[in-house]
């Protein structure tokens, strides 16, 4: 008898060993294999017509589900239309921690124009566990919702259609373009205020300390001591005669002198000038100026002489009595 | 060789003779064309420069009637182009028909071969058929299979565009326009003038036909006198300071100027700026340019030379305005 059961010793052990084996692993596996908490909530269980719901899919996972890379739970694809509920939006899958708990929710807002009691069905959530993607399922279980409709009394006559109402008129609403139209006011004003009694400048008044007629007689005596028509330089002695006069006309009586012919010229100074009767003696120096420039014409030493005469005499005729130009500031008379 | 001033005072004797034929021949014109004394002006500037001129105004101002008086006037041939949208290169210049009895191709010529051309709508044929005219106008000479004919000299070509249709037109391009020495823009005649029009035609008996005063010949010889005028190099400066400021006339301080204007004056602006003044002092019978000749033929030879930008049409800026202000900004020498 001791003999048998001294055979049997190892085989006995053996056996506790392993039966103590699976006891300690067996909780592991269970935690493995444990199913996923997936829950459907309506936040309502009666609706109007056409009223909204919000649906909540929920799928709790525990920490070791969540850690473990092999694990996935695919949460379900709703259509565009249930049976008679539409879904109106639906939000991403977000995830939340409570108590070492991971909650994946997905929030779908349906509406529903039918009139009755409907269910929502199960919803169907598929668990991918294992190196080997083990595919799974956990399904929610159905909602039923109440879709009421709007009480008619039928035996009422019909009410005829409300006009459009006018939302009352408040100041509060335009508070904003009232306060940018102050302060754009108050702005003004300040600049306004600022320009007005700024301490202002005094405008430097520039007051020729040289006329026009002075430097003209100036230069005609420059001119004279250069002796360029005794050297035999004719065309400048009368280039220079000529832009002399015209500057000074320009600068006196603010006429674009030295753009204008001299036909235009004569023309022009007729009703700024008294020189009307001096007129034929610049025609006659300004016909000789543009012979000796443009024809090479060769004056004798008399009609030179006499050009310079009657140049002098021009500016003497048309010199201002008080002595500056006349009208300096003006604008220039165009041709 | 340098003109000197003896043979500036000669040359201008001689033109004094020699151009005494334009004031006849105005007086001539006079005839039968009532005021429009100013295209007629144009007309002879064209005819004396070696030139050809762009009419631009409304049906009925005597355009026609211009050009034949003067042709009439100048005992040369005339001849009126009307161009219309149909119009073939051959219509103008001439063909090659073929002649059964000879049993050859025989040249059929244009009307382009003669004196003075009237090509009146210009605008209304297309690109090719203007291209044909324009390219005789600038070589003077046809071609027409494998001959080459010379035109006959004194050669004119009048151009008109009217002003107020312009469907079913085809603009000139620029380039072509260049080509034209001139563009006149004439307008209406005044009261007095229109009076005197009206009892013209009502009276067309006592009209007096014209009658030639020179000889085509004689265009030719004034012409050789024309190119002879003298034109100092203070004109020529001028001349070039108001074809530049078409082009950069900030250098000229015409800066508001820079935005409106596209593109100036080409050289073909200088040289014919320079050749109409010749010709005006030619008649105003002097031998030398002055700066009067310079600015009384600038509008017309400028105005088709300035390109206008985008900016100076929506502003109703026209060539006229900004050549007025390059005239009043440019020095007169």
């Amino acid at each position: 008898m001791e003999r048998k059961l001294n055979m049997y010793k190892p085989q006995v052990i053996r056996r506790i060993f392993l039966c103590c084996l699976l006891g300690l692993l067996y909780p592991f596996s269970l935690l493995a294999q444990q199913a996923v908490d997936v829950t459907a909530k309506a936040d309502t269980n009666s609706i109007r017509i056409g009223e909204q719901i919000k649906l909540q899919l929920t799928a709790t996972l525990t920490p070791a589900q969540f850690k473990d890379a092999n694990f996935k739970i695919l949460f379900p694809v709703l259509p565009d239309s249930l049976d008679h509920f539409d879904v109106v939006t639906r939000t991403a899958i977000d995830t939340s921690v409570n108590q070492d708990q991971h909650i994946l929710h997905q929030t779908f807002t349906l509406t529903s124009f039918d009139s009755g009691h409907w269910e929502i069905p199960p919803m169907r959530f598929e668990v991918i566990t294992g190196a080997n993607a083990t595919s799974d399922s956990a399904v929610t279980l159905p909602i039923g919702i109440d879709v009421n409709t709007v009480a008619v009394d039928t035996t009422k006559a019909f009410k005829p259609i409300k006009a459009v109402q006018s939302v009352p008129w408040s100041i509060w609403d335009y508070w904003l373009y009232i306060a940018i139209g102050i302060t754009i006011a108050l702005v003004g004003i300040g600049i306004w205020w600022y320009l007005r009694t700024r301490p202002k400048t005094e405008k430097v008044v520039h007051v020729p300390t040289v006329s026009p007629y002075e430097i003209a007689t100036q230069e005609l005596k420059v001119l004279k001591e250069e002796k360029l028509w005794q050297q035999g330089d004719i065309k400048q002695y009368y280039t220079r005669l000529t832009d002399i006069l015209r500057t000074y006309f320009e600068h006196q009586f603010n006429i674009a002198a030295l753009e204008q012919t001299s036909e235009e010229l004569l023309q022009n100074i007729k009703p700024v000038t008294k020189l009307n009767q001096q007129r034929d003696k610049l025609r006659s120096l300004l016909t000789i100026a543009d012979l000796a420039k443009f024809a090479k014409l060769q004056p004798t030493a008399d009609e030179h002489e006499d050009c310079m005469r009657k140049a002098e005499e021009i500016l003497e005729w048309t010199k201002p009595k008080d002595g500056p130009a006349e009208n300096v500031a003006g604008e220039k008379q165009q041709a | 060789m340098e003109n000197t001033s003896s043979d500036i005072r000669q040359l201008n004797e001689k033109i004094h003779q020699a151009s005494a034929f334009v004031d006849l021949l105005t007086m001539e014109l006079g005839k039968v064309i009532v005021g429009q004394r100013y295209m007629v002006e144009r007309l002879l500037i064209g005819l004396l420069a070696q030139g050809h001129v762009l009419l631009e105004g409304v049906p009925g101002l005597a355009k026609t009637l211009s050009i034949k008086s003067l042709s009439s006037a100048i005992n040369a041939k005339f001849s009126r182009i009307q161009f219309t949208p149909d119009l073939l290169p051959a219509d103008v210049v001439g063909t090659m028909i073929y002649n059964q009895q000879k049993n050859e191709f025989v040249v059929r010529r244009g009307p382009i071969f003669a004196n003075f051309i009237l090509a009146d709508e210009i605008n209304r044929a297309p690109a090719k058929v203007q291209s044909a005219l324009l390219e005789a106008m600038q070589e003077r000479q046809i071609t027409i299979g494998d001959t080459t004919f010379k035109l006959d000299e004194p050669f004119l070509v009048l151009a008109t565009q009217n002003p107020i249709e312009q469907e079913g037109t085809y603009t000139l391009p620029e380039a072509q326009v260049d080509r034209f020495m001139l563009k006149v823009v004439i307008g209406y005649p005044t009261k007095e003038e229109e009076k005197l029009i009206i009892r013209q035609n009502l009276n067309p008996e006592a009209a007096t036909p014209i009658r030639p005063i020179i000889q085509p010949s004689d265009i030719i010889e004034a012409r050789k006198l024309v190119r002879e005028v003298y034109m100092d190099e203070k004109i020529e400066k001028y001349i070039l300071d108001i074809v530049f400021a078409t082009r950069n006339p900030e250098d000229y301080k015409l800066n508001k100027l820079k935005p409106l204007i596209a593109y100036g004056g080409s050289p073909r602006a200088s040289i014919n700026l320079a050749w109409a003044a010749k010709a005006y002092a030619f008649m105003k019978r002097r031998g030398y340019v002055i700066p009067e000749d310079v600015r009384n033929v600038c509008f017309d030879v400028m105005r088709h030379r300035v390109g206008l930008t985008y900016e100076a049409e929506a502003e109703n800026v026209t060539s006229e305005n900004i050549l007025s202000e390059i005239l009043n900004a440019v020095e007169v020498p």
